[in-house]
């Protein structure tokens, strides 16, 4: 197998070739075919419009090491990251490789594969859609993926199978000595009329610089429903670069909600693409930054066919130096009639050395359409901090109070407990530790 | 209870005088109306006595119990026990009215040295308190003023004195966006509520909350003074003969008063 040839130095080609062309590998093909987009791309630069807000250079500037190279510590504890609801659905993943003796699976009833994508690679489903519906053009990053995963999660349900517990993709990365990089990876395909929840969970253990290429495809067949939450608590140093993409058929509903709290770059790119008529599917977020954290989420939902629902709720709450961008594409195609879209980016400022870039595009070729949408960025308001503060509130309750509800919203629709509690916390904590005299009202 | 002497105030920054020199006495046991034109300042009056950080005092004082409150903060003169019901309330989603009145209490109960309450006494306490202004038990768990109609947001007002017993209550047109049923209750709720160790100050535009709510005094502020005080007649003159014949007093000494 060749090395990557190229005429502009990426650091993803650079990754690329310190791979051995002796490793065995699974995914001969899709391998192949991720070196093919590593080969004829080049790494994002702010003169592409999609990147132009964000700086990538502490990313090209790390010296990333074989993982096995990069001195990294055990992981212990792990057990706290466990979602009760999930004790016997689970999948354990540290730095992208599957761990069975933490994993749990059993407890999901008839008709629900959960497992190693690894020891999956002749399942019919998989040949039929690993790496198929992943859909980044010349995206490095979903390519370096391709080209160097072994493991990942792979969830099947059968026709009319409820999985009968939430099921947990606990993603951990090790404290180390050096930087490495991570592949996650996940399939999933819900036949037709299946039912599952899916808690994808990336925690860094340390605060030590990785990078994190979650990328997972979904499939939601006709009448299929599908709750997938993904949680972002990666390490303070971290990038994370994930895509997640999901097609849906008729009548099938696909809601998730991406909480971002962690990491120092994070590049989301959430995919929606709809396959026929009748859907209803969700894309919202809520991101809480502080620091010099980077959080950009690029988003796209794409109406093909008529009578679609779809919501995009992104929030975020920007402090310190940190910096958020949002850009949140709408596609309605010519013959897609009675497309019902909601979109709103509501940020909150609470220092003024934070920064926040918005741009909501819509792309509508059908008439009959109701797309609402918008992006504001603001302060607390000054007259809600009054009113609570005569009611008693000292001003730095009253503002934390504030924040609180403010992101509270996008969390209200998680439907696992333990996992809607922890969320809860976690907006707690982030609101409790950010009412100092930095936040302006 | 509560002493104004003098009292100047501007918007912060902008220097625009509103407050140009307002003396009243409000004592304990007394209820007081303040009326007058829009503009007059009555709002501001309100919003100054409560501690908004959008005025500022540049001259004279403002003594509760005799001390003067001017360097303590909206929070700081709620725990001393005044209270403001707003002509605006503000929506607070994401905060229901339980938690948020929970917390008020408990903040000011702890400052007063008073008994807090934990979540099941409070409830016991806080659905007695629902029925003097007619309020669902549903409002508790709403978000604050969330979705509420003009009137419900006035009431939920009128809700939030009767958990929190402050000594002073400024109700700031309270009336105004409330039908003649609403406008009832809610007269009559402030009728319970008051009692001879509490002063109500009621701001109001028009003569007919008067005809539930019977003043002690009646003022009447123009251009940022109050240039006549009288009895309860004092308003239904007014309804009758509007503000005109007062407007000289504002200025019979010139702007120089």
């Amino acid at each position: 197998m060749a090395h990557p040839e190229r005429i502009e130095p990426s650091i993803m080609h650079e990754l690329a070739t310190q791979v051995s062309d002796s490793r065995n590998s699974l995914w001969t093909d899709i391998r192949d075919n991720g070196l093919m987009v590593l080969n004829s791309s080049s790494f994002p630069s702010k003169k592409i419009e999609e990147w132009k807000f964000i700086n990538l250079k502490p990313v090209s500037r790390t010296d990333f090491v074989h993982i096995e190279d990069a001195g990294t510590l055990p992981a212990i504890d792990i057990e706290k990251y466990f979602l009760p609801e999930s004790d016997r659905s689970r999948l354990v993943f540290i730095n992208g490789s599957y761990h069975e003796k933490y994993s749990s699976i059993g407890g999901l009833g008839k008709g629900v594969t959960v497992g190693n994508l690894a020891d999956y690679s002749k399942d019919d489903h998989v040949k039929e859609y690993l790496n198929k519906l992943v859909n980044y053009e010349n995206d490095v990053f979903s390519a370096y993926n391709s080209f160097m995963f072994e493991d990942g999660a792979f969830i099947h349900l059968e026709k009319e199978a409820k999985a009968e517990a939430p099921i947990q993709i606990l993603n951990l990365y090790t404290d180390s000595s050096q930087a490495f990089v991570a592949n996650p990876r996940m399939l999933v395909v819900a036949e037709e009329d299946s039912d599952v929840t899916i808690i994808e969970d990336h925690i860094g253990l340390g605060e030590n610089r990785y990078m994190t290429i979650p990328v997972s495809e979904v499939k939601v067949k006709q009448r299929a429903h599908i709750h997938h939450v993904r949680i972002q608590r990666d390490s303070i140093d971290a990038f994370h670069f994930s895509r997640p993409i999901a097609y849906v058929e008729k009548n099938s509903e696909y809601h998730s909600y991406t909480i971002t709290l962690g990491g120092k770059i994070t590049r989301n790119e959430p995919r929606v693409i709809q396959e026929a008529e009748e859907v209803d599917f969700t894309l919202d977020g809520l991101v809480l930054i502080d620091g010099d954290q980077v959080a950009d989420t690029h988003s796209v939902m794409d109406h093909r066919f008529s009578f679609a629902e779809s919501h995009q709720l992104h929030k975020v709450v920007v402090n310190g130096n940190a910096h958020s961008i949002f850009n949140g594409k709408i596609f309605v195609r010519r013959d897609a009639q009675k497309i019902d879209s909601f979109q709103e980016n509501r940020n909150l400022l609470l220092s003024r050395d934070g920064l926040v870039n918005t741009k909501p595009q819509l792309e509508i070729f059908a008439d009959d359409v109701l797309c609402s949408h918008g992006a504001t960025i603001g302060q607390l308001d000054p007259e809600e901090v009054f009113y609570l503060q005569s009611r008693g509130m000292t001003e730095e309750k009253a503002k934390e109070v504030l924040t609180y509800a403010f992101a509270l919203e996008t969390i209200e629709n998680v439907k696992v407990e333990s996992v809607h509690k922890l969320l809860i916390q976690e907006v707690y904590r982030y609101t409790k530790a950010n009412s100092n005299p930095k936040v302006l009202a | 209870m509560l002493e104004l002497k003098d009292l100047h105030a501007e918007v912060e920054g902008e220097g625009i005088e509103i407050l140009k020199g307002v003396n009243l006495t409000v004592t304990k046991g007394e209820i007081h109306a303040i009326m007058g034109p829009n503009g007059s300042g009555k709002s501001t009056l309100a919003k100054v006595v409560a501690g908004h950080p959008e005025y500022e005092v540049t001259k004279g004082d403002i003594l509760f119990n005799g001390e003067s409150i001017l360097e303590l903060d909206p929070d700081e003169r709620a725990h001393a026990g005044v209270f403001l019901a707003f002509q605006y309330p503000v929506e607070v989603p994401g905060v229901t009215n339980n938690t948020l009145l929970r917390e008020s209490y408990n903040t000011i109960a702890a400052s007063r040295g008073r008994e807090e309450m934990d979540p099941l006494e409070f409830d016991d306490y806080i659905r007695e308190k629902l029925d003097l202004v007619e309020m669902n038990p549903d409002f508790l768990e709403r978000s604050v003023n969330a979705g509420f109609s003009g009137g419900e947001k006035k009431r939920n007002e009128i809700f939030q004195m009767a958990v929190l017993q402050p000594t002073l209550s400024l109700l700031d047109e309270t009336d105004s966006g409330l039908d003649i049923d609403a406008l009832k209750i809610v007269s009559q709720g402030i009728n319970k509520l008051h009692g001879d160790d509490d002063a109500v100050v009621l701001i109001t535009h028009y003569q007919r909350l008067l005809n539930y709510i019977v003043p002690d005094q009646v003022h009447v502020m123009i251009g940022g003074r109050i240039v006549k005080t009288g009895g309860k007649e004092l308003a239904l003159e007014l309804e009758e003969r509007g503000y005109d014949w007062l407007e000289s007093l504002a200025t019979v000494n010139g702007e120089a008063k």
